[in-house]
C-alpha cells in the first residue's frame, strides 16, 4: 500500500509524505532496532503513514526530514514502553493467578510473533556468547538476553551505563564476527 | 572518518556502535537524525546495520533457548568449590573474625531443570551472594539454596537453613523462594526465611510478601505479611503470626542471635550451626529453660561463660563436646 507507485504528482503528497518515501528504508531501519523483528517494524512504518497523512498537506513544514525523525522517535518510544508494560502486565498476570507447581511457576505460552531458531543454531548462538570476555558477555546476557534496560543492567554490574553502551557495542561486532557465514 | 581498520571491519564496528547507542533507555530524535546521516554515507553502512539487526533480532528470538544453553555449558564449571568467593565477617562485640577463610562448596545440580546454581554452607560458614539482578542473600550455616533465574521469573529453593534475602525490585520478573511445602514471593523486598527441622518461619523488614502452600490442593492458607509481621509454620501445619522487631531475625548476619523466651536447647541447636564444636544438653528440662538475651558470636568458649552467668549452668568437656550440665 506504500505510496510511492502512486500516480499523484509528488507536490500533492505533501513534503513529509515525501520525506517518508525518500527515507523509508532508513526510517524502517531505525525503528527495527528497537523491535522484535523486522514485522514489528514494517507495522510501525505503516503507523507512520496513517500520522503523516494526518498532518494536513497545507502545513508549513520547514524541516520534514526532521519532523519526521521526530514523529518516528516518539512512535519508537512509545512501542518500547508499551511493550515494557505488556511484560509488566504479564508479570502481575503470572503473580495473580499463575499455579506453582512445586514452587515452579507453571511455563507462559510464547508470544504469536515468537519466532523458532534451530536447534543447531542455538547452540551457535549460546557458544558464541560463552566466548565473549567475561564483562562483555555478562552485559549481553543481562540486556540482551533477559531483557534488562541498560540502566538496570548498569546497576547489575556496578559499573556506568556508558560503559554498558560501550560493552553491547563491543558484543554485537565479536559476535557478528564469530558468526559470519 | 579516517579508518585503519579494514574497511569491513570498521563499517561492522560502526554499525555496531549506533546498534548499541539506540538501545538507550532516552533514545531521541537527534540520535535518529545522526543516524540517518551516517547510514546515507554509503551502502556498505546500510548492508552492515542490516546484519548487526538480523543478528539482534536472532537473539531476540532465541533469548531463552540460548540463556538455557548457557546455564548447561556452564554446569561442569561450577562443580569445584571456590574458597577465593568466601567472606570473612567480623562479629559485633569482639571482633574476632569467625568464619574467616571459609570455602562454599558450589555444587552441581542434582535436578535436571535448566539453569539451576546451588550453595551450601557448612557449621560456622556465613556466606553472602549476589544474585545477577542485584539481589543480595545473606546465608546462614547450614544452609542450602539454589537459584534459577530465567527472562520471566526468579526462583530459589531453600532446601535447608536460613537465610536473608534483599530483593532488587523487577516487577516484570517476580522473585520467589520455595521453601518446605511453601512458596513466599516478593517484588522487591528485604526479609527472612528460616527453613530447619522445626519448622518454616518468614520474616518480613521491609515491603510486602506473599506465603501460601506450594500445591494448590495443599492444606494450609495464603498469607500476604508486611514490615514488622513473622510467619511460623510448624511441621504439622499449625500456623501463628506475630509482630516482631525484624532486626533482631536479621541479627545473625551480624554475628548476634536474639532470644526473647527461647527453650535452651533451640538455642544450643542454633549454637551448634554456629561453631564446629558441639554442646549437648543431655537434660530435657534443662533443655526447656527459657532463654532472653543476646548472644554475640566470637568464639564458643565465651558464648559458654556468658550462657553460664544468664542460667543455672555449668559445662563440662565430654569426649569431643562440650556438656551443659545444671549447676
Amino acid at each position: 500500500m506504500a505510496p510511492a507507485g502512486s500516480t499523484e504528482q509528488a507536490g500533492e503528497h505533501g513534503p513529509l509524505l515525501d520525506a517518508l518515501i525518500e527515507k523509508r528504508e532508513s526510517l524502517l531501519l531505525f525503528l527495527a532496532s528497537r523491535t522484535r523483528c523486522m514485522a514489528t517494524a514494517e507495522d510501525l512504518i505503516q503507523d507512520l503513514y496513517i500520522k503523516v497523512a494526518a498532518v494536513d498537506a497545507g502545513a508549513d513544514v520547514r524541516a520534514p526530514v526532521a519532523m519526521l525523525y521526530r514523529m518516528a522517535a516518539n512512535l519508537m518510544v512509545d512501542h518500547v514502553r508499551s511493550t515494557q508494560r505488556a511484560s509488566r502486565r504479564n508479570g502481575q498476570w503470572r503473580m495473580d493467578t499463575h499455579a506453582t507447581v512445586g514452587g515452579e511457576d507453571v511455563a507462559g505460552e510464547p508470544a504469536a510473533d515468537e519466532v523458532l531458531v534451530a536447534k543447531e543454531r542455538v547452540h551457535l548462538l549460546a557458544e558464541a556468547v560463552a566466548a565473549l570476555p567475561p564483562k562483555m558477555g555478562q552485559a549481553f546476557r543481562l540486556h540482551k538476553l533477559e531483557g534488562q534496560s541498560q540502566a538496570d543492567t548498569a546497576r547489575a554490574m556496578g559499573v556506568s551505563v556508558k560503559m554498558v553502551e560501550k560493552h553491547i557495542q563491543a558484543a554485537i561486532a565479536n559476535l557478528a564476527q564469530r558468526l559470519r557465514t | 572518518m579516517i579508518s585503519i581498520v579494514s574497511d569491513e571491519e570498521g563499517t561492522m564496528a560502526n554499525a555496531s556502535a549506533w546498534l548499541a547507542r539506540l538501545q538507550r533507555d532516552d533514545v531521541s530524535e537527534a540520535d535518529a537524525i545522526e543516524f540517518e546521516t551516517w547510514l546515507a554515507e554509503s551502502s556498505a553502512n546500510v548492508g552492515a546495520y542490516r546484519r548487526a539487526l538480523a543478528l539482534w533480532h536472532e537473539y531476540e528470538a532465541a533469548a531463552e533457548a540460548v540463556l538455557v544453553e548457557l546455564a548447561a555449558a556452564n554446569r561442569p564449571a561450577r562443580a569445584v568449590a571456590r574458597p577465593g568467593l568466601s567472606r570473612r565477617w567480623l562479629v559485633g562485640g569482639g571482633g574476632f573474625a569467625v568464619a574467616a577463610g571459609l570455602a562454599i562448596a558450589v555444587m552441581p545440580s542434582l535436578l535436571a531443570v535448566p539453569t539451576i546454581q546451588s550453595y551450601a554452607t557448612g557449621k560456622g560458614q556465613h556466606q553472602r551472594i549476589t544474585l545477577a539482578d542485584g539481589s543480595v542473600v545473606d546465608l546462614d550455616a547450614e544452609t542450602k539454596l539454589s537459584v534459577s533465574f530465567s527472562r520471566s521469573a526468579r526462583r530459589v529453593t531453600l532446601a535447608d537453613g536460613e537465610a536473608i534475602f534483599d530483593v532488587a525490585h523487577d516487577a516484570g520478573r517476580p522473585f520467589t523462594v520455595a521453601a518446605s511445602n511453601h512458596v513466599v514471593r516478593v517484588v522487591g523486598t528485604q526479609f527472612d526465611v528460616r527453613n530447619r527441622h522445626d519448622g518454616l518461619s518468614v520474616t518480613v523488614a521491609r515491603g510486602k510478601v506473599d506465603v501460601r502452600p506450594a500445591k494448590a490442593a495443599a492444606s494450609g492458607r495464603a498469607f500476604l505479611l508486611t514490615a514488622g509481621q513473622r510467619l511460623e509454620i510448624d511441621r504439622t501445619g499449625l500456623e501463628r503470626l506475630s509482630a516482631v522487631d525484624p532486626q533482631e531475625t536479621f541479627s545473625w548476619r551480624s554475628g548476634r542471635l536474639v532470644y526473647r523466651a527461647e527453650p535452651l536447647a533451640n538455642v544450643v541447636a542454633d549454637l551448634n550451626r554456629q561453631f564446629v564444636e558441639q554442646i549437648e544438653v543431655s537434660d530435657p528440662e534443662l533443655g526447656r529453660t527459657p532463654v532472653t538475651g543476646v548472644i554475640v558470636l566470637d568464639d564458643q568458649a565465651s558464648v559458654v561463660a556468658r550462657l553460664s552467668l544468664m542460667l543455672p549452668i555449668r559445662s563440662i568437656p565430654s569426649g569431643e563436646k562440650l556438656l551443659l550440665l545444671r549447676k
